[in-house]
């Protein structure tokens, strides 16, 4: 067993506390309520035969704002940037706040997840891929469930 | 030929007689000159002025002859080992600071008494007035029975992972990996709050509950403790806190596996069981 932290960080109601709770208990909710500071939960999952403990540390609204207290992404080998497909405002800032958290963990395994994907086509999808200054890793929906495993897996296998 | 070496006896006499004279004084040089090698006072007495002269051109030159080679040795010794230098520093610090501040509460609780003892008279209506008003020995010890500290819980955890490297628990409780990281968040969100340069959270207090926080600088140790604490059992804490970290942590623990946590909690295990929990006793 070896435990990791890692963060999910990203714009208010771009649904990381959903990825969370999908990840974690396999659930959904349509209600938004927003995050207050910070919320810490584990999951373990097995990755190449190893026991992988994820403290997964879910960061309310933006990322280089002043609120958000630095030391909460500090010592984190993971970070998880989420962005809505929806959205634009949520990924306007999206080189800038990689090249911040990137500054903090220059060690941190990074993956950028556009999320809402069952609310677009992949047509959108593509055109966002050229829209979007930075490539993104992956498109989930903490409403299906879909690639929300995979996610955390893929993270899991480079973070070990 | 009997005469012949005769001759050559006088003549290697008389040269011996001359060799005596002429070289009498320096013979005596030279013993004085051991006399002077094999006593130590008189060798320094001799040796010592160059060396202080030596010394104190070195003294005066040394900035330019060796500065920048010392400075670069200093520079590329401290970067190297600046994590192994702020591991040794930390705790000691710590400790410092720590004794300091309670040798003033010491001094101010002293001064108090002092004061008290000169205001009021001990008998009477006025010695009862002033427990009242102050407290004294005989009833803090009587509460202080009925409400002993006890440690429930001790955790070991990296300083801004939140990761947990160790723990102790009296009882089972809930997921310890998850106060362990609720725990860092609150304390990082504390500090960053207030944002006091270099100021860290050192209690929490919930309930009957009280959480003591030992910061040090890779991890921290919180303690959870039932009961009263007086300032004495929070110092008496401190320093248990503070030998189990010097004693029992390794400093360089990076990577946290099922092995550190389970090390580490065997030690706090035998540690705070062996030593009696109650921290009155
Ligand atoms: N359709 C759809 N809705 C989603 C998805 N993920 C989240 N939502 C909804 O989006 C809203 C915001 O989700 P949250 O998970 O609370 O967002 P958040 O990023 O945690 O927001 P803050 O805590 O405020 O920063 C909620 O109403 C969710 O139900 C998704 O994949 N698909
Ligand atoms: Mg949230």
């Amino acid at each position: 067993m070896i435990s990791k932290k890692v963060i999910l960080t990203g714009s208010f109601g771009v649904g990381k506390t959903s990825l969370f709770n999908q990840f974690v208990y396999n659930r959904f909710s349509d209600k938004y309520l927003t995050t207050i500071g910070v919320k810490v939960n584990k999951k373990v999952i097995e990755v190449k035969g190893e026991e992988l403990s994820i403290l997964l540390w879910d960061i309310a609204g933006e990322v280089s704002q002043d609120k958000v207290p630095v030391s909460y992404f500090l010592g984190a080998s993971g970070v998880i940037y989420v962005f809505d497909l929806t959205r634009p405002t949520t990924f306007k800032n999206i080189e800038r706040d990689i090249e911040y958290l990137k500054g903090l963990l220059p060690n941190g395994v990074t993956k950028i997840v556009g999320n809402k994907c069952d609310l677009v086509t992949p047509e959108q999808i593509t055109e966002l891929r050229k829209e979007i200054e930075i490539p993104f890793d992956i498109t989930t929906s903490a409403k299906t469930g879909e690639n929300v495993n995979e996610l955390f897996l893929k993270l899991g296998e480079e973070l070990i | 030929m009997k005469a012949e070496s005769k001759k050559s006896l006088e003549d290697r006499m008389l040269l011996e007689k001359l060799r005596e004279i002429l070289l009498e004084r320096d013979r005596e040089e030279l013993q004085e000159v051991k006399r002077l090698l094999n006593d130590p006072v008189e060798v320094s007495k001799r040796v010592s002025p160059i060396f202080d002269e030596k010394l104190r051109y070195l003294k005066d030159n040394f900035p330019r002859e060796f500065g920048t080679m010392v400075d670069e040795t200093i520079d590329k010794r401290l970067k190297s080992s600046q994590e192994e230098l702020l591991n040794i520093i930390y705790p000691v610090l710590g400790q410092m600071i720590r004794k300091f501040v309670s040798q003033q509460f010491q001094m101010l609780k002293d001064s108090i008494d002092y004061q008290v003892k000169n205001t009021f008279s001990s008998r009477g209506i006025l010695g009862r007035f002033r427990a009242k008003l102050f407290g004294v020995k005989d009833s803090d010890l009587m509460l202080g029975e009925l409400d002993a500290p006890i440690v429930q819980e001790v955790y070991v955890i990296q300083r801004y992972s939140g990761l947990l490297m160790g723990s102790y628990s009296k009882t089972e409780t809930i997921d310890q990996d998850l106060i362990a990281g609720m725990l860092t968040a609150i304390k990082s969100f504390v500090e960053d709050a207030f944002q006091k340069e270099r100021e860290e959270l050192e209690m929490i207090q919930y309930g009957s509950f009280k959480i003591i926080i030992q910061n040090y600088y890779k991890y921290y140790i919180a303690v959870a403790i039932s009961g009263s604490l007086k300032e004495r059992d929070r110092d008496e804490l401190s320093e248990k806190i503070l030998t189990f970290a010097q004693n029992k942590l390794k400093k360089d623990i990076e990577f946290i596996t099922g092995e550190v946590v389970e090390s580490i909690s065997t030690e706090l295990k035998a540690f705070f069981e062996e030593d009696g929990t109650n921290l009155s006793n």
